[in-house]
């Protein structure tokens, strides 16, 4: 190779760069540029609807100050915040049993995955044919002799306790959380799990003081992924959910599909709302991850 | 601890409840799909459409699914197209990226990686409103080409972290050693980094069809009910909350996919999807 003159120096400088543009034109184009419009256009900066009021609070002023929106925000959190506790207590379980050696592991393990492949629509199809008042559930409910006409049945469908769809998050998420964790504990080995067994430590030790560290990792990054998807999910609140006051994104929704255009702007105000909402708790999580990762020194 | 071969009970009784919850409920959803009267509370149907086939003026069950009153041969024709050119676009766009990321140290790297993953914790209904404002100014609203550039933003974060382990794995002393003894960088691409990748770039672009073809949301703002896909027609058939022998039928073929999926990738997916959520 030939004595890097300072051409070439600048140029593997730049190389990574390089490699990174078309990539980061896309994303920072499309991504960074749909945020900043949702923002502008939800502080009153929308011409071609022949509104300019920039900066103008007024339409989170107005969304703040209705009692439906808080109603709205609590169901979004309600159901996102429960569905992934949920499915991440099922998914650990989960995780621990697959790593365990069975006859019909593999298959087991790769049937478990099936709702993991599958659109949301699915999963709220089998909610209805399963959870419905004229459902499987019901059905067997009336075999067992509990009940003799579908009307006694509870209502678990489109109600606001929301069972239909934190049952859809659950079902879809549980996979895919159980997955990292199994992977993450395949990755760590069960070398020193078997050594503190060896030196005498409990089951429960074990999984408090080795276990539980090992898998935390994996369990921060898919319920991040699993709790910012909730927030957003529209298909199963819209049909599963109780009708009005709907979760933020359904609202967001009602006003863009709105015959008065100026509520576009109100349903961009919801939009950011979202966001602040989701980034503000994502935010305060990484920080007490941080502080985890602080206190067990590995940071 | 030594591996035994059976589990404690507790853990089998647990894994029996999964597979029920995970798996169970597609029972039903295929015994409805063939169903033409299913009184409560019968746990199987009273009547199957193929009996009742005869009497009805309009196709039942499966025929309905599979006629072209169902524009179901449509949904799933655009699902492919627009799954694959997601698929080849983001790939060609994260293969650079992933190298540089997996080889080169540079300052502000980790804010780059940081950014690369915002899509997938940024809610899809922020991204998805914003961006059909933008697509009707700008035409692309109810369009191919549209639905597609959409697509590529859920999609690029797991492309980009599935190339990137892929070129992590690949030690880049095979492509020195071929350059040493006289191949250009060309050949050395074809001959020796390509085959090594293939396995990895294999697995990225099915795991990102897989997630283009499930995408939903994006679609149903960005097609404007003029593009329709298997997700957004199993919606508009869900969407009264009720669901009949032709809607358990699109379902079940909207579920098609990820099971071949399945079948075909267990060995290239195997522990990769769980990498992605790292």
């Amino acid at each position: 190779m030939p004595s890097p003159s300072w051409r070439h120096r600048a140029f593997a400088q730049w190389r990574p760069a390089l490699g990174l543009l078309p990539l980061g034109v896309v994303i920072i184009v499309l991504f960074g540029g749909a945020l900043l419009l949702a923002l502008l256009q939800s502080l009153g900066f929308a011409p071609w609807l022949g509104v300019n009021s920039f900066p103008d609070l007024t339409y989170f002023t107005t969304l703040w100050s209705g009692a439906s929106f808080w109603w709205s925000l609590w169901f979004t959190l309600y159901y996102s915040l429960a569905a992934t506790a949920i499915a991440l207590v099922l998914a650990i379980l989960l995780a621990l049993c697959l790593v365990q050696a069975f006859p019909g592991r593999a298959v087991f393990g790769s049937l478990s995955r099936l709702p993991l492949v599958v659109p949301y629509a699915v999963g709220i199809a089998l909610a209805v044919i399963m959870m419905g008042n004229g459902g499987v559930l019901s059905r067997l409910a009336a075999t067992l002799g509990w009940i003799d006409d579908p009307a006694q049945f509870p209502r678990l469908l489109n109600t606001h306790a929301g069972l239909g769809v934190i049952a859809v998050y659950v079902w879809k998420q549980l996979p895919f959380m159980a997955l990292s964790i199994h992977a993450v504990l395949i990755s760590a080995g069960r070398e020193q799990a078997e050594a503190a067994a060896v030196l005498g430590a409990t089951r429960h030790q074990i999984f408090r003081a080795i276990t539980w560290p090992q898998i935390v990792p994996g369990i921060v990054s898919s319920t991040l992924i699993c709790f910012a998807f909730n927030m957003g999910a529209f298909e199963a609140p819209f049909i599963l959910g109780g009708g009005f006051p709907d979760t933020l994104p359904v609202l967001a929704w009602r006003y863009f599909t709105d015959a008065d255009y100026a509520l576009q702007l109100q349903g961009m105000a919801v939009v950011v709302s979202i966001g602040l909402v989701a980034g503000l708790l994502i935010a305060l999580y990484l920080a007490l991850y941080r502080g985890y990762e602080h206190r067990l020194g590995r940071v | 601890m030594a591996r035994s071969k059976s589990l404690p009970t507790a853990a089998r009784f647990y894994l029996v409840l999964m597979g029920l919850f995970l798996v169970g409920p597609f029972v039903p959803l295929v015994i409805q799909s063939f169903a033409f009267q299913w009184d409560w509370p019968n746990l199987l149907p009273s009547e199957w459409w193929f009996t009742a086939r005869d009497r009805a003026r309009l196709p039942l069950g499966w025929d309905y699914v599979l006629s072209p009153y169902s524009r179901l041969g449509e949904a799933v024709v655009n699902t492919v197209v627009i799954g694959g050119a997601t698929t080849l676009i983001c790939l060609a766009i994260c293969l650079s990226a992933a190298r540089v990321l997996a080889r080169e140290q540079f300052a502000g790297k980790r804010a780059v990686e940081f950014y690369l993953s915002l899509p997938l914790i940024v809610p899809e209904a922020a991204v998805g409103l914003a961006l059909s404002v933008i697509f009707v100014r700008v035409g692309l609203a109810g369009s191919y080409a549209g639905i597609i550039i959409a697509h590529l933003i859920p999609t690029i974060p797991y492309m980009v972290r599935l190339l990137t382990a892929v070129y992590q794995g690949l030690d880049p002393g095979f492509e020195e050693q071929a350059r040493v003894l006289g191949a250009n960088r060309l050949q050395a691409l074809r001959l020796v980094t390509m085959p090594m990748l293939l396995p990895g770039i294999l697995a990225g672009c099915l795991f990102t069809f897989l997630v283009s073809t499930n995408l939903f949301l994006l679609t149903f703002l960005l097609g404007q009910g003029k593009i329709i896909t298997v997700p957004t027609l199993l919606f508009a058939k869900i969407a009264g909350g009720s669901l009949d022998a032709s809607a358990a039928g699109i379902a079940l073929v909207a579920t098609l996919p990820g099971i071949a999926l399945l079948l075909v990738s267990e060995r290239l997916l195997d522990g990769r999807i769980g990498m992605v959520a790292r």
